[in-house]
C-alpha cells in the first residue's frame, strides 16, 4: 500500500506564516518516520518557497497555496502564488563574492531551492507563479 | 521547536560569542547585527555565532550575517559558527558563506 499523505494549506499573507507550513511538514515527517536530516532540508525548501511566494504576491491575492505530498521515499512541495509573475531566466544567480560590499545581499531563495532539492520546476505567468519541488527522503 | 527569537551575547577573551535561539528571519538577523555593531565599534575582530538553538534560518536572516562578514573583512576579522544543524550548514555551504567564515567546535577552538 502506498502510504502517501497530503496536506493542503491556504496561507494568508502574514509575517512568519511559513512557520505554519513547517509545523505541517514536521508532523508529516514524524508520522512517516523521515530522518531529521531530510526534514531539515525540506524545511529550508518550504521556508524559502513560501517567502518567495509571499513576496511575489504583492498583495494581488490575499493568500498563497501550499501543498505537500509525502511518502517514505519522497516529498513533493507545490507552492502557488497569484501575483504578477516573473521571468526566472532574468534572475541572476547570486554569488557571495558579489554580495559582499553590495547594498543588496538578498536574492538567494531560488538558488537554495534548486540546490537543496532533487527536482525543481517553476512555472510563472501574469496570473501567478507555481513552483514544484521534489525532495528525495531516503 | 522554539521559534521566538532570542539572542544572548558575551565576550570570552577577544571573541564575541552570540548565541541565538529561535527563528533567524529578517528581525532575528537585524538583532544579531545590532548586537554585533555594539562590539564592532569597540574593535572586536572575532565573532562566534552559536546557532544550536536555531533550527530554522531563512535567507533574508542570513543576508544580515553576510553584512557581519563584510564588516569583519574590513579589519581582517573572522566570523565563526558552531553547533549548526546539518540543514543549516548545507544552506551556508550552498550560499558560499564558508569561503569567508569558519566552522569551529566551540569558542576554545578560536585562536
Amino acid at each position: 500500500m502506498d502510504k502517501r499523505i497530503k496536506l493542503e494549506i491556504k496561507l494568508p499573507l502574514v509575517k512568519d506564516i511559513e512557520l505554519v507550513a513547517l509545523e505541517g511538514l514536521e508532523l508529516m515527517g514524524r508520522h512517516l518516520q523521515i530522518s531529521d536530516e531530510k526534514i531539515g532540508e525540506a524545511r529550508v525548501l518550504v521556508t524559502e518557497g513560501v517567502i518567495n511566494a509571499i513576496e511575489h504576491s504583492e498583495n494581488k491575492s490575499p493568500f498563497v497555496d501550499v501543498h505537500f505530498i509525502m511518502n517514505i521515499d519522497a516529498l513533493t512541495i507545490i507552492i502557488t502564488d497569484y501575483g504578477k509573475g516573473f521571468d526566472p531566466s532574468a534572475i541572476e544567480t547570486p554569488e557571495i563574492g558579489k554580495k559582499l560590499n553590495s547594498n543588496y545581499k538578498r536574492g538567494w531563495g531560488l538558488k537554495l531551492m534548486k540546490e537543496m532539492s532533487d527536482d525543481f520546476k517553476i512555472d510563472s505567468s501574469e496570473e501567478g507563479t507555481k513552483i514544484i519541488i521534489t525532495k528525495n527522503l531516503r | 521547536m522554539k521559534m521566538d527569537f532570542n539572542l544572548t551575547a558575551r565576550v570570552e577573551g577577544d571573541v564575541l560569542v552570540l548565541k541565538t535561539e529561535g527563528y533567524i528571519n529578517n528581525d532575528g538577523g537585524e538583532k544579531i547585527v545590532e548586537e554585533f555593531d555594539k562590539h564592532y565599534i569597540n574593535g572586536i575582530e572575532k565573532v562566534l555565532i552559536d546557532i544550536e538553538e536555531s533550527k530554522v534560518v531563512n535567507s533574508i536572516g542570513i543576508s544580515y550575517l553576510i553584512e557581519i562578514i563584510e564588516k569583519l573583512n574590513e579589519r581582517s576579522g573572522t566570523l565563526y559558527f558552531c553547533n549548526m544543524d546539518a540543514a543549516i550548514e548545507k544552506t551556508f555551504t550552498i550560499m558560499g558563506l564558508f569561503q569567508f567564515a569558519k566552522k569551529v567546535e566551540s569558542v576554545e577552538n578560536i585562536k
